[in-house]
């Protein structure tokens, strides 16, 4: 490879650089202006945590899949996703709940919202939230109320 | 594939000896994790805490390299790091078969995609100069693209590149390289496909 070597060359390139954020590659969350981006540092809400969990545990076990094959079809870590289900103080990765959202057809934005990886004043999300937390319990098939549940919830978060 | 050369050093503003290599091992996304991150995330706080900053947090923060390990192994992939006083301060991925020409004049040729790249924090000024930090390189970003651009001249794909441009990105793809913007990609979540022919290439690698 043969890299130019005019120091002009470079100072040009570099100028317009610095003018631009060069970033390539997939996604991930748009930052809506009225989230606050929390990063890793986000205190836990945890009805919409729990929320979160039970979410995910129910639309898995719908689809009757295992945490294993879960993990394959949205592209994720296993050892995360096993965290996730297992560890309501484990915050995961924008791009594991982007990928999730992905696959169960929910919109990212609130997965993110409810993983507490964004914040927003919604007390009508932390009602639903609560509401839908305490209609689903994380374990054996899914009765036909937990499916009204899940049902209704995810209509929620979609039309909002 | 290790190559020398030469980036510009802010500090003294003079040019500074870099080297830029093929041989991306998991030490090197580590090396990203750790001292990338929490710069990232501070920078990212400072800019979040200014509603008319926080436009430009870009896309990319939350992008993790250690989940591109499997990605190693892989012969259609290739990683291009660049490095300077003993620090990382870019990374590259390309692939030069997942994608081919979409522009009607080269339709279907094969191109290298541009995956992915990222300059370290302290390199991106726009980052650094909202929460008052010194900027340490410039042109680590040109030259990761420059070394895009001269592998598909190696792979016999005459300079055509492609890549999916964040929103943040996109003038500085088709205004300061040259590329053209051919549409956006709605199985990439609607990002902006730009394009190089090989005289496009050419004219960027020619400074024109």
């Amino acid at each position: 490879m043969k890299f130019n070597a005019d120091r002009k060359w470079l100072e040009r390139r570099a100028e317009q650089e610095d003018r631009h954020l060069i970033s390539v590659g997939g996604l991930i969350s748009s930052l809506d202006p009225n989230c606050e981006a929390e990063m890793n540092t986000v205190p836990k809400i945890e009805s919409t945590k729990t929320a979160f969990v039970r979410l995910l545990q129910l639309a898995r076990r719908e689809r009757r899949l295992t945490l294993e094959r879960l993990a394959e079809k949205a592209d994720v870590d296993l050892a995360e996703l096993l965290k996730i289900e297992t560890d309501e103080a484990f915050t995961p990765s924008l791009r594991t709940v982007h990928q999730l959202a992905a696959f169960l057809d929910l919109p990212a934005k609130k997965l993110m919202v409810l993983a507490g990886l964004l914040r927003v004043k919604d007390p009508n999300l932390q009602q639903a939230s609560v509401r839908f937390a305490a209609r689903s319990e994380p374990i054996g098939s899914v009765s036909p109320e937990e499916h009204a549940a899940l049902e209704e919830y995810v209509k929620f978060l979609n039309e909002r | 594939m290790r190559e020398a050369v030469h980036i510009l050093d802010c500090q003294t503003g003079q040019l500074a000896e870099a080297e830029i290599f093929d041989e991306i091992g998991l030490e090197h996304f580590i090396e990203t994790q750790a001292t990338w991150r929490p710069l990232v995330l501070e920078a990212a706080r400072g800019l979040a805490a200014n509603p008319q900053q926080a436009m430009l947090i870009p896309r990319h923060f939350h992008w993790d390299w250690t989940r591109k390990e499997a990605e190693l192994k892989l012969l259609a992939v290739k990683f291009f790091g660049i490095s300077c006083a003993g620090q990382l301060q870019g990374i590259m991925k390309i692939d030069t078969v997942a994608r081919s020409c979409r522009l009607p004049e080269q339709q279907g040729k094969p191109l290298v995609y541009i995956d992915y790249v990222e300059t370290a924090p302290w390199n991106i000024k726009l980052l650094m100069e909202p929460i008052g930090k010194p900027q340490r390189y410039r042109g680590v970003g040109s030259r990761l693209f420059e070394a895009a651009v001269l592998q598909s001249e190696e792979e016999g794909f005459k300079g055509r590149l492609g890549l999916h441009s964040l929103p943040g990105s996109e003038s500085f793809y088709i205004k300061e390289c040259g590329m053209t913007p051919v549409g956006r990609d709605p199985h990439k979540q609607n990002l902006l496909w730009c394009e190089f022919t090989p005289e496009q290439a050419r004219r960027y690698m020619a400074g024109e």
